[in-house]
C-alpha cells in the first residue's frame, strides 16, 4: 500500500513538474511584468523546455518500468510496441489524411486492458522506437513521449466505469459496439485534439518569437491562452480532428475484436507460479488426507 | 568517428549554436557545416540512402516558416503592405522585419532537423540504443526487441495480406484491414509468449529484479529532484536568476543520481567494447570549443554578436570572423569520414 501510494505521489510530481514546464508560455507574461523583465526569451526556453521535460520522462519512464517487469510483460511490450510501430511505418507509407495516425487506438486499448504502467510504456516506447527506426529522433521526441505515455496511461482510468471489465452484451459477432467501445472511441477523440495541442505548446513560443501578437509582456493568463487558441485554430485544429476522428473510426471499427484478443491472453500474461503458496496447499491437502 | 557519445556531443554543440544566436551569418555557418557532414557522410557511404533532398526540404523549411511569420507576426518599423479585414492572427501589417524573423525561424527548425537526421545516418539503430543508462534496462530490452522484430512484423504482415488476397478478401472500406489486423496482432503475441518462455530459459531476470522502480533510495532522491526543478524553474520563469539556474542544476543532479545508483545495481556484459580513438578525441574538442565559446564570454571572441534581433527596425546583423572561424569546428566530424574514405571499399 505504502509503496502504491508513494508510487502516485512520484507520478503526479513529474506529471505535474512536465506540465509545469509545457504550459509556460500561458503565465509567464504575467509573471514577466510583475518581475520586470519582458523578454520572452524565446531562444532559451525551448531548450530548457526540452531537457526538463526530458527529465521528468525519464523518471516517469523509470517508475512505470520498476512495478511491472518480469519476462513475459517485457516480452509482450515489445512485440506490442514493434506491431504499433509498423502501423506507423504504414501511416508515413500510405497517402493518407494529414494528422491521421493509426498509433494511438493500440495504446488507448492496451492501457486500457494491461494497466496504466503497461499503457504509459507503451505510448512512450511507441514514439521511441518509431523515431529510431524511422529517423525521426529529435528534441520534439521527449514532449511526444510524455504525451503519447499519458494517452496510454490514462486509458487506464476507464477501466473504473466499467469495473467488470467486460461488456454485458454477448458478443457473437466480433465487430459488436458496445457501451464500452464508444466511450473508448470517445477517449480517443479527446485525446486527438489534446495531444496536438500539448504538442504544439513546445513550439508556439518558438515560432512565434517575442514580439509577435501572440505574446505581450503583461497579458493575463486568459488573454494568452486566447491568442493560443487562435493560433491553434488557424494551425492545427484541421489536422488534430483527422487525428481525433481516425481514432474514433478505428476503435469503432477494430475495437471489440482487439479487445477480445488482448484480454485473452492478459491471463496468459499475468500469470504467476508461486512455489510457496503451492507447498501450502499440499500441506494442507495431506494433513485433511491424513 | 565512430564513438556514440562524441557524435552526442557535436549534437550538443548544434544544437547549442542554434539555441544561442539568431545571427543570419552564423546560423548560416551552422547550417553549411551540418550539411557538409551530411553530404559526406552520403558520399562515403557511411550513411544510409538519403529519403529526401536535404536542400529542398530545407528550402520548404524557411519558406514555410517565414509565410507562418508574415502572416501571424505583424510588428517591424518597415511596412511592405497590410492584409486588410478583421480574420484573426492574420490581418495587419506585413512588415520586413517578419519576413527577416521568419527565415531566421525557418534556418534554425531547418538546422534541427538536420542535425538529427545526421545523427540517424552517422549511428546504426544498435549504437542509440547502447546509449540507453543501465537504469532503464528493462526499457532498453523492450527497445531491442521492438526493433527487432518490426522487420518481422512487417514480413508477416505482407504475408497476411497475400494470404488472404488468395482467399478472395478484398479492401474495400476500412473494416476490410480486419482480417489482416487480427492475425497480426495474435500471432504476434503468440511469439511474445515464446520469447518470454525462450528468455526465462534462458535465465533472464531469474535472480530479484536490482534495477528498476523497487528501491527506495533511488525513487526519494528522484521525488526530490523534480520538485527541485520544478521549484528552479519557477524561480527562473520569475527572477531570471542564478537561484534558480542552481536549483534546476541540483534537481537535474538528484535525478541522475538516483539513476546512477540505480544503475550500478544492473549488472552488465558488453559483446563487443567500442574503442575510442584519436579522431573522437579530436571531434570531442572541436564540440567543447564550440559550446564553450557560446557560452563564455572570451575577450576577442565577440560572442556578443551571437544575439540579433531583426525588431523593431531591420540592421545588419554584427560578425565576429574569429568567432565565426571558430564554429567551422563542427566540419570536423565530415573532414575525419572524408580522410578515412577509401574508395576501393564502396
Amino acid at each position: 500500500m505504502k509503496s502504491r501510494l508513494f508510487s502516485l505521489v512520484i507520478y503526479l510530481a513529474a506529471t505535474i513538474s512536465g506540465l509545469m514546464v509545457l504550459l509556460y508560455p500561458f503565465f509567464l507574461p504575467a509573471i514577466s511584468v510583475r518581475s520586470g523583465f519582458s523578454s520572452f526569451r524565446a531562444g532559451e526556453m525551448p531548450a530548457l523546455m526540452t531537457l526538463l521535460l526530458g527529465l521528468c520522462l525519464l523518471v516517469l519512464l523509470y517508475e512505470a518500468q520498476g512495478q511491472v517487469m518480469n519476462t513475459k510483460l517485457i516480452a509482450l511490450l515489445g512485440v506490442l510496441v514493434a506491431i504499433n510501430s509498423a502501423l506507423r511505418f504504414i501511416e508515413t507509407a500510405l497517402p493518407g489524411p494529414g494528422g491521421f495516425t493509426p498509433i494511438f487506438f493500440l495504446i488507448i486499448l492496451v492501457g486500457y486492458v494491461f494497466g496504466g504502467r503497461v499503457g504509459f510504456l507503451m505510448g512512450a516506447l511507441t514514439l521511441l522506437v518509431s523515431g529510431l527506426v524511422t529517423g525521426g529522433v529529435g528534441p520534439w521526441l521527449p514532449g511526444q513521449m510524455f504525451t503519447a505515455g499519458w494517452v496510454g496511461m490514462s486509458a487506464a482510468l476507464l477501466k473504473h466505469i466499467f469495473k467488470h471489465g467486460r461488456s454485458k452484451r454477448t458478443t457473437k459477432k466480433q465487430s459488436a459496439i458496445s457501451l464500452e467501445i464508444i466511450l473508448l472511441a470517445s477517449f480517443g477523440f479527446f485525446w486527438g485534439f489534446l495531444y496536438g495541442g500539448l504538442m504544439n505548446l513546445w513550439q508556439w513560443p518558438f515560432i512565434i518569437g517575442p514580439q509577435a501578437q501572440s505574446w505581450t509582456a503583461g497579458l493575463s493568463f486568459v488573454d494568452t491562452l486566447q491568442r493560443y487558441l487562435a493560433f491553434y485554430l488557424v494551425t492545427s485544429l484541421v489536422w488534430d480532428a483527422i487525428a481525433a476522428f481516425g481514432n474514433v473510426l478505428l476503435i469503432l471499427a477494430f475495437g471489440a475484436p482487439t479487445l477480445q484478443a488482448l484480454r485473452r491472453f492478459q491471463n496468459r500474461f499475468t500469470f504467476k507460479y508461486s512455489p510457496d503458496q503451492i507447498s501450502a496447499v499440499s500441506e494442507i491437502t495431506k494433513g485433511s488426507a491424513g | 568517428m565512430r564513438q556514440p557519445w562524441a557524435w552526442i556531443l557535436w549534437l550538443i554543440a548544434v544544437m547549442v549554436v542554434l539555441t544561442v544566436t539568431r545571427n543570419p551569418f552564423y546560423l548560416l555557418i551552422g547550417l553549411g557545416c551540418i550539411f557538409f557532414v551530411e553530404l559526406i557522410l552520403q558520399k562515403t557511404g557511411k550513411g544510409m540512402q538519403r529519403l529526401f533532398s536535404p536542400w529542398k526540404l530545407t528550402a520548404l523549411i524557411i519558406l514555410l516558416a517565414t509565410i507562418f511569420n508574415v502572416l501571424t507576426s505583424h510588428y517591424g518599423g518597415t511596412v511592405l503592405f497590410t492584409i486588410p479585414g478583421k480574420l484573426p492572427l492574420v490581418s495587419g501589417n506585413v512588415t520586413l522585419e517578419a519576413i527577416v524573423y521568419g527565415g531566421i525561424n525557418g534556418m534554425i527548425l531547418a538546422g534541427i532537423l538536420m542535425s538529427f537526421t545526421v545523427l540517424n545516418l552517422a549511428l546504426p539503430v544498435r549504437d542509440l540504443i547502447s546509449l540507453i543508462p543501465r537504469a532503464f534496462f528493462p526499457v532498453a530490452v523492450v527497445t531491442s526487441i521492438a526493433v527487432t522484430y518490426l522487420p518481422t512484423t512487417m514480413r508477416q504482415f505482407y504475408k497476411i495480406r497475400e494470404a488472404q488476397s488468395i482467399r478472395g478478401h478484398q479492401m474495400h472500406t476500412l473494416r476490410d484491414w480486419l482480417p489482416l489486423l487480427m492475425p497480426l496482432l495474435v500471432g504476434g503475441l503468440e511469439h511474445a509468449m515464446q520469447l518470454a518462455e525462450a528468455m526465462t530459459a534462458r535465465g533472464f531476470a531469474s535472480s530479484k529484479p536490482q534495477a528498476g522502480g523497487n528501491q527506495a533510495y533511488p525513487r526519494i532522491l528522484m521525488l526530490l529532484g523534480v520538485m527541485v526543478l520544478a521549484s528552479g524553474w519557477l524561480i527562473q520563469l520569475v527572477s531570471e536568476s542564478w537561484k534558480g539556474w542552481l536549483l534546476i542544476l541540483f534537481g537535474a543532479g538528484l535525478v541522475l543520481l538516483g539513476l546512477w545508483l540505480t544503475g550500478n545495481n544492473a549488472s552488465r556484459t558488453i559483446y563487443r567494447r567500442g574503442r575510442w580513438n584519436w579522431e573522437d578525441a579530436v571531434g570531442i574538442v572541436g564540440a567543447l570549443v564550440v559550446i564553450s565559446l557560446s557560452f563564455l564570454h572570451v575577450p576577442g571572441m565577440g560572442n556578443e554578436t551571437l544575439f540579433y534581433d531583426p525588431y523593431p527596425l531591420l540592421g545588419l546583423p554584427p560578425f565576429n570572423p574569429i568567432l565565426g572561424a571558430a564554429m567551422m569546428s563542427l566540419l570536423i566530424p565530415g573532414l575525419l569520414a572524408l580522410k578515412s574514405f577509401n574508395p576501393h571499399n564502396l
